[in-house]
């Protein structure tokens, strides 16, 4: 059997003014495994993924990614961590005065590549995304579809094995989430491990994938996660 | 390393260009506290200065009692010559103080008609070694002159030496504690600037904790920025010091100027130039450590 991507063993998470985001999530995710976190608005798919990516620590529980424990408390180098792994998120979080290349190429110059080859990377990746021929507009020329597309380009130029997406379909209307969702699935079907929240079981019906279900997140005592579907 | 030096530099300069303003007034407001504490070392230089050159000149001089038998000043000369701290001794006859007076009196002196030689004291001029030109010293060999019976008086300009000493003192003190106010003061606007900086490149600093940028690549161009404000600041205030010290000259009426001409006001050694535009550099520095500890953290 494969060793597990990620795993959550009761993982709590309390906010400082009580309010419970996560209680009790035990769940295991597999390396090459796409998985929906599905659930409401305020049911804490998102604070499952910051913790993932180490941008809110739990308030108890543990958490294993990559094998490494990252709720211990000498866990430090979150950096680390992060150059396994791609976020993309729903607000795009693009620098808005670049260029669509300068964009996913920045990903690349601040994690130690030289300039050129940074650039050249990226026309590679916005190949796969299939913004070639948007390489030298500006951020602010693009739909939100695309805009999402050189988010997913800058998440995956540094190869993570793993990608977390955070409602990355949320401002897109159904036919850009379509494309949106086909790179995902080529994304799938090369290997990276997916983690995508959303609040849309439109996806998880046409998707055949595992969806892992948060239910009424904001309180502890009725927290649960449901093994909608495993396909893996 | 050189991509790491070729980003950091370009990366600063942008961060900089990119917040002009507030780092001018940054680096104006470095620039003002760092010509103060700069005004006062300079001030406490030259009158550190000036008490060397005076104490150097320092000299007691002992009178004699008068009728003391000229047979008695050979051995007393020896005497004195022999106690610790004492360079030179010479013997001034009450006819070389007569003489030394009209010297001084120039074209006037026959102020001094019909005053008789004899009027005059007999007095050992007394030059202290280097290490005893200081005010604690001198009152030692002081100490040890008044206990010889045929001295009447000594006298070694006490009390000019001790206020002076004193001023430098007072002086040094105001600079030190001056330098710490501003010290602080520099501090928290460096601070203040870089967390303006900071927050302007917010988004950008969030794409680099989510692709995994190491904190030491992201701080760095902030501690560089922080730097960069001290040196500038520290070097306008060195130019403006400079500036202001040539100035005084240029302003002061030339019947100054002839006084001024035997005091020499020197301007800061180049040494003491450098350790302000280290101290500069260091207030900007920890200026940007104080904010990159507040607002860049990993999230």
């Amino acid at each position: 059997m494969n060793e597990a991507m990620i795993e959550m063993h009761h993982v709590f998470k309390t906010y400082p003014s009580q309010i419970s985001a996560l209680s009790d999530i035990t769940l295991e995710i597999l390396p090459g495994e796409f998985a929906f976190i599905v659930g409401p608005s305020g049911s804490g798919k998102s604070t499952l993924l910051r913790i993932l990516f180490c941008a809110e620590r739990p308030t108890s529980g543990e958490v294993v990614v990559h094998g490494i424990h990252i709720t211990q408390p000498d866990f430090k180098k979150i950096y680390q961590l992060r150059r396994t792994m791609g976020i993309v998120s729903q607000d795009f979080k693009l620098l808005r005065d670049r260029t669509v290349n300068e964009n996913v190429a920045f990903a690349l110059e601040i994690t130690g590549h030289i300039r050129e080859e940074a650039k050249s990377k990226a026309s590679e990746i916005l190949r796969r995304v299939g913004l070639e021929e948007r390489e030298g507009d500006s951020i602010l020329a693009l739909s939100a579809g695309e805009q999402q597309r050189v988010a997913i380009a800058r998440a995956l130029v540094n190869s993570p094995p793993l990608l977390l997406a955070d409602e990355p379909t949320g401002n897109l209307d159904a036919r850009m989430t379509l494309d949106v969702m086909e790179i995902f699935t080529d994304l799938h079907q090369k290997g990276t491990t997916i983690v995508f929240a959303t609040q849309f079981t439109g996806l998880i019906k046409r998707y055949s994938y595992r969806a892992i279900r948060l239910l009424d997140g904001r309180k502890a005592d009725s927290h649960k996660v449901e093994e909608v579907k495993a396909t893996g | 390393m050189m991509f790491f030096l070729q980003y950091v530099i370009r990366r600063t300069f942008q961060n900089m260009m990119g917040n002009l303003f507030s780092n001018l007034i940054t680096i104006g407001i470095i620039a003002i506290s760092m010509l103060i504490f700069s005004t006062f070392t300079l001030l406490a230089f030259n009158l550190t200065n000036f008490l060397k050159i005076w104490e150097d000149k320092i000299e007691v001089i002992a009178y004699l009692k008068r009728g003391t038998p000229s047979s008695e000043v050979e051995p007393l000369l020896k005497k004195t010559r022999l106690l610790e701290g004492v360079e030179t001794v010479r013997y001034v006859s009450p006819y070389d103080a007569m003489g030394f007076m009209e010297t001084k009196l120039g074209g006037q002196k026959n102020l001094l008609e019909g005053i008789q030689p004899a009027v005059l004291p007999p007095s050992f001029e007394i030059q202290m070694k280097k290490d005893y030109r200081n005010s604690t010293k001198i009152k030692e060999v002081v100490a040890h002159l008044k206990e010889i019976p045929q001295f009447e008086e000594i006298q070694y300009g006490q009390e000019w030496v001790e206020t002076f000493s004193v001023l430098v003192h007072i002086l040094r003190l105001t600079q030190w504690i001056l330098g710490g106010l501003l010290l602080i003061a520099v501090v928290f606007i460096t601070s203040n600037t870089l967390q303006l900086t900071i927050s302007s490149r917010r988004e950008e600093i969030e794409v680099m904790h989510w692709v995994g940028t190491s904190p030491s690549f992201i701080r760095i161009p902030f501690y560089l920025e922080g730097l960069i404000q001290g040196f500038l600041g520290g070097g306008l205030a060195i130019l403006f010091l400079f500036l202001l010290h040539q100035g005084l000259f240029l302003y002061i009426p030339p019947s100054m100027q002839a006084w001024l001409a035997k005091i020499p006001v020197l301007f800061l050694p180049l040494e003491t130039i450098a350790w302000i535009l280290l101290g500069g550099m260091v207030l900007g520095f920890f200026g940007s450590f104080v904010a990159s500890m507040r607002v860049l953290k990993y999230k």
